[in-house]
């Protein structure tokens, strides 16, 4: 129950970022919607820093988890803009621009989700820190 | 985009990205990944919301939708709905545990299911 919580919370913050990102920067409906790739590449990175990282630590709880991946970084990103915004390219005719805009999205998806998932992942198991205290005992 | 938009719609746009964020997040529950395999629960969210997006968007073109009905179904709902995030990183994991063919497949189907979809919406109400 927590959990569905902080989905709907997370939920809420990440549409509001996203619909402050549509506002900030409008697009034309039939327009290479740059502002849906940059929110969608961002998501898909932090999304995959998280996962690599924070996420792989036992204490870290399954409702902040939820709230945070599936309800923020999940409702921030988003597909059906951009198969919607694909349909409206095509029946205009901006085929050149459609394939541009599905090929960026994807592969910068990807990218994206798998830079996320090493950064995190370097950073979450980087060696223990030299300088722990030590009495002497354990040596 | 009109112009300036009220409180109670941007708060009815995040209240259905809610609605749309907890409706993914229960079908995924009810539908486990098992570990190598497509996540289908996300699929199934994703190729949805995009119909819905393509129905709304047609509505909304032949001005039987209005500017700020649209916002609130199309950025909020669909867009809580869907997910690009939690997609990528899925694929990425396959590609990871050396399911390429999982992989592949949850590319392949999310972008054709989801584009038909989304086209199939748009069609059937222009």
């Amino acid at each position: 129950m927590r959990s569905y919580l902080a989905v709907a919370l997370g939920g809420l913050v990440g549409t509001g970022l996203r619909l402050a990102c549509d506002l900030a920067f409008p697009h034309a409906d039939d327009a290479f919607p740059v502002e849906t790739l940059v929110v969608n590449l961002a998501g898909a990175l932090a999304l995959g820093w998280l996962v690599g990282g924070l996420w792989t630590r036992p204490s870290t709880p399954m409702w902040l988890k939820a709230g945070i991946g599936p309800g923020l970084l999940g409702s921030f990103t988003t597909l059906s803009a951009v198969t919607a915004a694909l349909v409206v390219l095509g029946r205009e005719g901006e085929w050149l621009t459609a394939v541009a805009y599905l090929l960026v999205s994807v592969l910068g998806g990807l990218a994206a989700a798998a830079a996320g998932l090493r950064i995190g992942s370097l950073i979450a198991h980087r060696p223990m820190p030299t300088e722990v205290t030590d009495a002497g005992e354990t040596l | 985009m009109t112009g300036a938009l009220s409180p109670l719609v941007v708060a009815a746009v995040l209240v259905a990205g809610a609605v749309g964020a907890v409706l993914r997040y229960a079908l995924s529950r009810a539908l486990p990944v098992r570990p190598g395999h497509l996540p289908g629960g996300i699929l199934i969210v994703n190729v949805v919301g995009s119909a819905v997006a393509g129905a709304l968007i047609g509505l909304a073109e032949r001005a039987a939708l209005d500017g700020d009905l649209r916002l609130v179904l199309v950025t909020g709902f669909c867009g809580g709905l869907t997910t690009f995030s939690t997609w990528s990183v899925e694929t990425i994991e396959l590609v990871d545990g050396g399911r390429w063919r999982a992989a592949a497949l949850n590319v392949v189907m999310t972008l054709v299911l989801g584009i038909a979809a989304a086209a199939g919406g748009y069609l059937l109400v222009s």
